[in-house]
């Protein structure tokens, strides 16, 4: 059995400090390419939005692109693209990113254009901008969900799985009302509140002088003003389900779909781990147990699939099947029911653990390889841990696991209560 | 702080050292070493794809790709797929137009290990009938799932016009329904026997290998793999006349997609630096006129874009958008207007430099990975380019000038030869699509058959 050991390479060195505004900066050089990657993460995300508001943490995200003081419209996308710089930006339910990936003659211009929309903004938002991107993310729900097969289990999910009052709640999206809702007005105050220096970390990651990109951070965003971070509700309550629940909805599939989900222990939180190398054995590639027996064996299923759904308040465990054609989910739901007793009772062989704990490190060797990866995680340590050095506290949890600690992981777990949803061939549309 | 700082000079784009060499039974290996993360990633190419399927046996290349890890030596399915997580590896098997593939990826202290199984997969897969009953059943159903994905069938609409029935591209990789019906296991082993040699084949090696041994271990995992060449395919058909519009009905959909696609040329053009600028401009980057145009000015959609499919045979230009449904017409006008407009407001220096830089850093990026590299000498392979093809690409686009841009334009981009494909609700947007001057539109199923 080999089992693969951490490898030297198998760390990210860095520098960090932070300015007396309290921006967090992570340097991380990698001389191998011409490229310099700016990875700026706000410590803002779905989960600290409010009900009637949705959406206003990945709706900013797009207001981002919308001009600062100094850098009118278009000018942020005009400029680099002009090098050949490229840029976007991501939203979760815990954080917000932005990133610029370019020529290592751009971290000037990355640092600039970061710093100016941070600085100006709100003072240069208008009515007109919010209204058109307000459209380009109606779009986005529609292209990403609602015209996307099994798309509208994404948002049902969440939605069952925490009570209204529980920021998890509402998808990342939002819903239409809310975003049509959005004022400049609104805009302007979650900017104040949490587009901060201190509730942000910066990562520049690439093809540059440790020394200049300091005294560039320092020209273009330690003038900016000290701000204490943002309050933040308590923690609500770690959700449960009271009872399980079952839902039941169409969509414009060919084949029935059912979703099983329970909640689990949040991101980094004991169990956290066990229930990734869980899932793997579960459902993780061709030689997992519920592949083997629905898909291979009995050919009852089309697909598989089983995650842990890590984030920072709390998790959810999922665990998906699509049926053949002339199977029913009934009988899919026996089958799955049959697999999770059996690893809950006995957890996983020697081997299955040693294949999910190979996998998971293969898979963030292959993350290492990238620069805007690194980047990355860098600062989702940060985010997380409050220290960007993550990488071997990380992986450790894995190593750590034992049959017996990820049998227990997944017993606690899965003895919750549980959403079952349904997905259905609209009969109309399908 | 208040105005742009001054940039610099672009740094210029120096790929990695590559090394040739060639093993017993002939096969071309190539090696790039890069150590930034303990992985191996390694990329064998066939020289036959989908394009060579019969047209009778539309998916046959790509299913015999499929077949190839469910067993192999001494190892039945589901022992390969254990083993290889085990090791940590993935293998990758699949097809494309022009080729098909088989990658493995492993971290440096298995690759080895992975690489011997990786040449049972290749040499010595067992093709059983019980093993190729699941797969096939897998596939119809996968296929006939493609009507609930509305951007694969705008793709399996759009080249199936564009490139008629009797063109091997006018026919999904995966196959139809009805071409699935025909195949058996033998015609799999037919299509292994004849396509996958070592003659007709290009691997490349990428990543954290250990170079001392790395020779004598491919020849211990593929030496004993042997055949000569399949024979040259047919030549391609002309383009046929295709219809102006076609819609497949989604009565209900939210949401428009809009495909307008038009003949583009091959991988081996001198023009295909120029029309990767081109595009750049046009629809291949953020500010290109089609996004700023459909998304940033209009809002009709979260994204628009262009691309020219590059393949040994001549391939496709398309434009494209999901937009929302009422927003239709006016989009489709949009794009047109776009086409057109590379005539009407050629294009700009400054758009010329954008262009440059944006390609020339796409080279850089994607060096930039194990596996990107794997995937750019990958290509090389497969169409036969020479080794320094990224240094070749790099000085076509220094001395492209604006002018050769706007030539390119006026040989390339016409918008009266483009065909439209939407998928969408068809009540809604017909009356719309009418009054922009178009023609009746022929109405199509999702495998392209009209209705």
């Amino acid at each position: 059995m080999p089992a693969l050991v951490p490898a030297p390479m198998l760390k990210i060195e860095f520098e960090t400090y932070a300015l007396a505004n309290g921006l967090r900066v992570i340097l991380h050089t990698d001389r191998s390419s011409p490229l310099v990657a700016v990875d700026l993460w706000y410590h803002v995300g779905s989960k600290d939005e409010v009900p009637g508001r949705t959406g206003f943490a990945h709706l900013f995200e797009h207001l981002m692109f919308m001009g600062s003081r100094h850098a009118p419209y278009p000018a942020f996308d005009a400029i680099m693209e002009s090098w050949g710089g490229h840029n976007n930006g991501t939203t979760s339910n815990d954080r917000t990113n932005y990133y610029e990936i370019g020529p290592r003659n751009l971290l000037e211009t990355f640092l600039w254009l970061e710093a100016d929309r941070l600085a100006t903004l709100p003072d240069v938002i208008t009515a007109e901008e919010l209204e058109k991107q307000l459209k380009v993310v109606q779009n986005e729900r529609r292209q990403s969900y609602e015209n996307r097969p099994y798309g509208r289990a994404e948002l049902a999910i969440p939605e069952a799985m925490y009570p209204a009052d529980h920021p998890y709640h509402w998808p990342t999206i939002g819903s239409h009302e809310d975003l049509e809702a959005a004022t400049v007005d609104d805009v302007r105050a979650f900017f104040d509140r949490f587009y901060r220096p201190s509730n942000a970390s910066l990562v520049v990651a690439g093809d540059f002088d440790p020394a200049e990109a300091r005294a560039l951070v320092d020209r273009y965003f330690g003038w900016q003003p000290k701000r204490e971070p943002p309050q933040r509700p308590p923690h609500p309550a770690t959700p449960r389900l009271a009872a399980d629940v079952e839902i039941s909805l169409t969509d414009r599939v060919q084949l029935p779909r059912l979703r099983l989900a329970w909640h689990t222990p949040a991101l980094f939180a004991p169990g956290d781990a066990d229930l990734d190398l869980a899932a793997h054995v579960l459902g993780g590639g061709k030689s997992s147990r519920l592949y083997r027996a629905l898909v291979f064996e009995r050919r009852i299923a089309q697909d598989v699939f089983a995650y842990q759904g890590s984030q920072m308040l709390s998790s959810v465990f999922h665990i998906g099947a699509t049926a053949k054609p002339e199977h029913d989910l009934a009988e899919i739901g026996v089958a799955i029911d049959a697999e999770i007793g059996r690893l809950a009772a006995e957890g996983p062989t020697e081997a299955e653990l040693a294949r999910a704990r190979n996998t998971h490190l293969a898979d963030f060797y292959k993350g290492l390889d990238h620069l805007q990866t690194r980047a990355d995680l860098l600062n989702h340590y940060q985010n997380l841990l409050g220290d960007p050095d993550g990488v071997g506290r990380d992986v450790g949890r894995y190593a750590d696991a034992t049959r017996a600690s990820v049998r227990d992981a997944f017993a606690r777990a899965l003895a919750g209560k549980r959403l079952a949803l349904q997905t259905l061939p609209d009969p109309v549309t399908a | 702080m208040t105005s742009a700082p001054a940039v610099g000079p672009l740094p210029s784009v120096v790929p990695p050292h590559a090394d040739r060499f060639t093993l017993s039974n002939g096969l071309e290996v190539v090696t790039v070493r890069r150590e930034v993360a303990p992985i191996v990633s390694a990329a064998l190419m066939i020289r036959s794809g989908a394009g060579n399927d019969p047209p009778e046996m539309s998916g046959l290349a790509s299913l015999t790709a499929e077949m190839l890890d469910e067993g192999a030596g001494t190892r039945d399915a589901l022992t390969l797929a254990d083993e290889l997580e085990r090791l940590g590896a993935d293998l990758w098997l699949g097809s494309g137009r022009d080729g098909s593939q088989l990658s493995v990826q492993a971290p440096h202290d298995t690759f080895f290990a992975a690489l011997d199984i990786a040449g049972d997969v290749l040499v010595r897969p067992r093709l059983t009938e019980s093993d190729w009953e699941r797969v096939l059943a897998d596939r119809k159903t996968a296929n006939a799932q493609r009507r609930d994905q509305p951007e694969a069938v705008v793709s399996v609409v759009s080249d199936r016009l564009l490139f008629g029935d009797a063109h091997p591209y006018g026919r999904p990789v995966e196959g139809f329904s009805r071409t699935l019906e025909r195949l058996h296991l033998d015609d799999v082993r037919a299509f292994h026997q004849t396509h996958w040699r070592p003659n007709h084949a290009f691997l490349v090696v990428a990543g954290a290998f250990d170079e001392a041994s790395l020779r004598a271990r491919l020849e211990a995992a593929l030496g004993g793999w042997t055949g000569s060449p399949p024979p040259e395919p047919a030549a391609s058909p002309a383009w046929p006349a295709r219809p102006r519009l076609c819609i497949v009905d989604r009565p209900g959909a939210p949401q428009s997609i809009v495909r307008l696609v038009a003949p583009g040329t091959d991988r081996l053009s001198p023009d295909r630096p120029g029309l990767a600028m081109l595009n750049a401009i046009l629809g291949g980057s953020f500010t290109s006129r089609l996004n700023f145009n459909l998304r940033e000015k209009n809002g009709f959609t979260y994204g628009a874009s262009s691309s020219f499919a590059f393949l040994r045979r001549p391939g496709s230009f398309a434009a494209r958008a999901a937009v929302f449904a009422e927003s239709t017409a006016p989009a489709v006008r949009e794009m047109l207007g776009e086409l057109r407009g590379l005539h009407e407001r050629p294009v700009t220096a400054d758009e010329h430099a954008k262009a440059r830089a944006t390609l020339l850093m796409r080279v850089a990026e994607g060096l930039a990975t194990t596996g990107g590299i794997a995937a750019s000498f990958g290509d090389i392979g497969l169409y036969g380019l020479p080794l320094d093809e990224p240094l070749r690409f790099v000085a076509a686009l220094e001395r492209t000038t604006a002018d050769d841009l706007r030539a390119l334009a006026a040989r390339y981009i016409d918008p009266e030869a483009a065909s439209i494909v939407i998928v969408g609700d068809r009540a809604a947007i017909e009356p719309g699509l009418r009054e922009l001057g178009l023609p009746a539109p022929v109405i199509c199923d999702a495998d392209g058959d009209p209705l």
